[in-house]
């Protein structure tokens, strides 16, 4: 069986480093991968997604729709967009932050972010992460998408252990900005596992 | 930290999309020069290989466009050495003319031509399917399906092509190309070649009386292709003794395996697909009773298996189209429907607004826009705003003639209907009608602003131009009888400030200029709230189809947009020709001396090579004069109102001319100050309603700047009429 995870968020807030992370603490424990992203025209600050695949054997980097076994959201309105990807009662881990769209430009109706929470609450098992509170007391706004993957890497059904992420973290983060990525991915972690 | 694709670890494992798999199997297959023209999803290619060139002792450049790059890479096969030239799909047509001979004359060293398509058009103008070019061109093509497929395809490819004397195509989609995966890594081959160029070949000469010599060994060497073809690694058979059997290409075949039950079918995974290998399905066929094929977009496989006079169940009969890419979702809901597998449960869709992909916060694209949009700057009005009040008839009267009455404004209130008011007053039109209606030669437009100016002096009281506006926008003087027309008080008009529900701004949106595209970030100037841009049909095009609008005898004044790498690209040609062949369009060049779009590679303006050593630095305006354009104005896209004087000045002038719009892109430079909004906004939604900044939001009773998305360009306070934004202090 594969385990499927969804990154969603807006171009910029590093969806792709964080899914590509992910992936390579999955492969420090033998797991086999495969996931997809768009880049270019895509990416002007639109929608971004990664599908990220793990398992035994992978066949394909795209997930089916309502068969994710969790998201991870890096804005609210992104998350919302991203459920029908997830499996009834599966786990999203979301960012309170909402990012509107330029409404004005679409011509479509803006929502609140506290109606996209209800859709949100409605359909999964939630873990709300303030990404922004906690990465602003550990003085660094960038940490935010590492603090989500330490509360990703908390969830039951994530088989990766521990000691993978922080290697992956390691080798994929400049060197001087190691240790406070270490120390955001583990509030992260603990911002699941005390609730 | 070293490139991914440099570790001298065989066996072991790296994750890589297919781009990277890509450079690191030709690295391995010591691959000596490599050369590209940057495309999504293709550009990862040379990027990686130019990254770790130094180290191997390869030579990688980013060539002007695709031909180029491929007629460098020929060279360098000429010369005997391995070499790869990698671009999108619609790139492939750039190169034809060279590739479709290099068929011919076939290579010395190794020669693979990576291309990567683009189902879904992520990123693209067309969903081409280059399995139909190898066919044209009589190149064999391998079609990777997954990022190792990708890897091992681009390591044997060399091979094949020394084995066959022919260059050999690898094709990649989006869904391979920018999909990771766990890649496992070969072996870096020790193979030393010392470059050198047998001068006495009369192969490399495709005169007549050669060329049709190679044309019969080129068909020579496709037989002995379809042999390589039959007995390659990369078709591969899963025969699980079942009576369905299902063939398949790229990575659609992958989606049919993640939602069948693999034991309950047999497998035929073709990856080196022309020449067709023939007897491989065939033997496939005679093992199972009925044959599904699995590709994305044309039926290529499907033809062939028909062609062998095999029953086959495809596109028509699983009801898969031909248009847009696979997903596991359809795969599922086409196989379902023929009972292989079941549907999933319905999800409820939800109705959110889109994010769409917008201009950067910053970007000198939209600072020029808004100046083009603003040439034939007018009044206009929010008829959602509007209610009616004639308050701006008052004010105009007053300001004109010192009177509050309605009859002797400039500005008139118009009730559409019961519940629908608007204001109207003078578009600003280039080549304004009323002009060439006065027969006094009394209506003139001011050069600088574009305003229809009066001499009341000249007047007779004619009412011609009042016949001749389509906007009903001239009236008639009550007492003095002569016509009326709005100025727009000198760029700041009295009307706006005085209407007390902020339904009037002076804004500009051109509906007498044509403005033709080309393909780059400028494109998204066809998105609102900008729709600057009416076309985009391939690199360079923009240039001529205004040329052709003209010799077609159009009215309206014809400008193209182009950016600086495009321009490079297939833009020159068509300057040249608007010069020789006389068509009066401006040629606006965008340049922000980079490629932005597909990840800010370095152009011939850049000053930089792919390998990062310096280079001459190209200039635009160098060339536009050269090519013999006399008109040529470079400006700085920020300033939006030299920018507008200078749009205006090419349109009076007789000739083609060219304005070179310079700004390096934002996402490359330091951040300036951000701005935030003061007390004196009156939520007009100027900033947002027309110049489109992705960072300003407009709530009920004023705007708002998010400095986190703010690049502090400082071009909204230009844009805003009230003075009300201002650089954020601490």
């Amino acid at each position: 069986m594969n385990l499927d995870v969804v990154f969603s968020g807006v171009g910029g807030q590093g969806v792709v480093v964080l899914s590509d992370i992910y992936c390579e603490a999955a492969m420090l424990d033998g797991f086999d991968v495969a996931k997809a992203e768009i880049h270019g025209m895509a990416q002007r600050g639109g929608s971004i997604v990664a599908y990220a695949r793990i398992g035994a054997k992978v066949e394909s980097p795209l997930i089916e729709t309502g068969k994710a076994d969790a998201i991870v959201g890096f804005e609210i309105l992104e998350t919302a967009r991203a459920l029908p990807m997830l499996k009834q009662h599966g786990t999203v881990i979301v960012n309170k932050k909402y990012i509107p769209p330029n409404c004005m430009v679409a011509g479509a109706k803006p929502k609140k972010a506290e109606d996209l929470m209800a859709l949100v609450r409605a359909k999964a098992l939630v873990h709300e992460v303030d990404g922004i509170g906690i990465a602003q007391k550990l003085g660094n706004l960038l940490v935010v998408n590492t603090i989500l993957l330490g509360a990703l890497s908390a969830l039951p059904e994530i088989p990766v252990k521990t000691v993978s992420f922080e290697q992956a973290i390691a080798g994929k983060i400049k060197e001087k900005y190691v240790n406070l990525n270490l120390k955001a991915f583990q509030l992260g972690r603990e911002s699941v596992l005390m609730s | 930290m070293t490139s991914k694709i440099a570790a001298d670890k065989p066996g072991s494992f790296a994750l890589l999309n297919g781009d990277e798999a890509v450079a690191r199997g030709a690295v391995e297959a010591t691959v000596k020069v490599a050369a590209a023209y940057p495309g999504t999803p293709a550009t990862e290619i040379l990027e990686s290989i130019a990254e770790v060139a130094k180290e191997f002792g390869i030579y990688a450049e980013w060539s002007i466009n695709e031909i180029v790059a491929a007629e460098v890479a020929a060279g360098a096969s000429m010369a005997g050495v391995r070499s790869m030239v990698s671009m999108k799909h619609v790139g492939l047509n750039v190169a034809a003319d060279a590739v479709m001979t290099l068929a011919y004359t076939g290579v010395e060293g190794g020669l693979v031509i990576a291309v990567c398509d683009d189902p879904a058009l992520h990123s693209s103008q067309n969903e081409q399917d280059t399995r139909f070019f190898a066919v044209h061109s009589k190149l064999p093509l391998l079609d990777a399906g997954s990022p190792q497929e990708a890897h091992d395809m681009a390591r044997e490819a060399f091979e094949i092509s020394e084995k066959l004397g022919l260059p050999v195509i690898l094709r990649l989609t989006t869904r391979v190309a920018h999909g990771k995966a766990r890649v496992k890594l070969g072996t870096f081959q020790k193979i030393s070649r010392r470059a050198d160029f047998d001068k006495n070949g009369s192969k490399w000469v495709m005169v007549p009386s050669n060329a049709i010599r190679q044309h019969r060994v080129l068909e020579g060497r496709l037989a002995e292709a379809k042999r390589l073809a039959e007995n390659s690694g990369f078709n591969v058979l899963e025969d699980n003794g079942c009576e369905i059997g299902i063939v398949g290409s790229g990575v659609g075949y992958y989606y049919a395996r993640s939602v069948l039950n693999t034991k309950k079918f047999s497998w035929l995974k073709l990856g080196f697909v022309h020449p067709f290998p023939e007897e491989a399905v065939k033997k496939f066929a005679s093992k199972v009773k009925k044959l599904i094929v699995i590709e994305e977009l044309r039926p290529y496989i499907e033809e062939n298996i028909q062609r062998l006079c095999l029953q086959v169940s495809g596109k028509i009969q699983l009801g898969l189209e031909e248009i847009g890419e696979f997903t596991p979702d359809n795969i599922r809901q086409a196989l379902a429907k023929q009972g292989l597998t079941t549907q999933t449960e319905k999800q409820e869709p939800v109705d959110l607004p889109p994010r769409p992909p917008a201009l950067c916060p910053g970007c000198p694209h939209r600072a020029f826009y808004y100046a083009l949009n603003m040439v034939n700057q007018s009044v206009n009005c929010d008829t959602d705003k509007c209610v009616g009040c004639d308050i701006c008839e008052y004010a105009c009267s007053f300001e004109k003639e010192k009177v509050f009455n309605p009859l002797k404004s400039r500005i008139r209130s118009v009730r559409i209907n019961q519940t629908l008011n608007t204001a109207v007053t003078c578009k600003a039109c280039i080549n304004a009608p009323c002009i060439k209606a006065c027969p006094e030669e009394a209506i003139t437009q001011s050069k600088e602003t574009g305003s229809i100016v009066l001499d009341e002096t000249k007047c007779k009281g004619c009412d011609w131009c009042i016949e001749a506006c389509k906007y009903g926008a001239i009236t008639r003087h009550p007492t003095t009888h002569k016509a009326m027309v709005c100025d727009r008080c000198d760029g700041d008009p009295k009307c706006i400030p005085a209407c007390p529900e902020s339904a009037l701004s002076l804004g500009g949106k051109s509906n007498d200029k044509i403005v033709t595209g080309d393909i780059g970030c400028y494109t998204l100037g066809v998105l609102p709230p900008v729709n600057a841009v009416q076309s985009c049909l391939c690199m360079g095009a923009g240039i001529s189809q205004a040329a052709g609008m003209i010799h077609a005898g159009v009215k309206d004044k014809v400008f193209s947009v182009i950016g600086d790498s495009t321009f490079f690209h297939g833009g020159m040609p068509g300057l040249l020709n608007i010069v020789y062949n006389k068509a009066n369009v401006c040629v606006i060049v965008m340049d922000n001396s980079v490629v932005a779009m597909t990840g800010h590679q370095p152009t011939p303006g850049s000053g930089k090579t792919a390998m990062g050593t310096d280079a001459k630095i190209v200039k635009i305006q160098d060339i536009a004069k050269a090519v013999g354009i006399e008109k040529v104005e470079v400006i700085d896209p920020y300033d939006i109102k030299t920018a507008t004087a200078k749009i205006r000045e090419t349109i009076e002038y007789n000739g083609p001319s060219v304005i070179i719009s310079q700004r390096p892109c934002p996402l490359l430079i330091e951040r300036g100050k951000p701005r935030e909004i003061k007390e004196e906004c009156n939520a007009c939604g100027i900033c947002v309603k027309a110049f489109g900044c992705p960072a300003i939001s407009l709530q009920k009773d004023h705007a708002e700047i998010d400095s986190s998305l703010c690049y502090g360009c400082g071009v909204c306070e230009t844009v805003c009429q009230f003075d009300a934004i201002r650089r954020k202090e601490k």
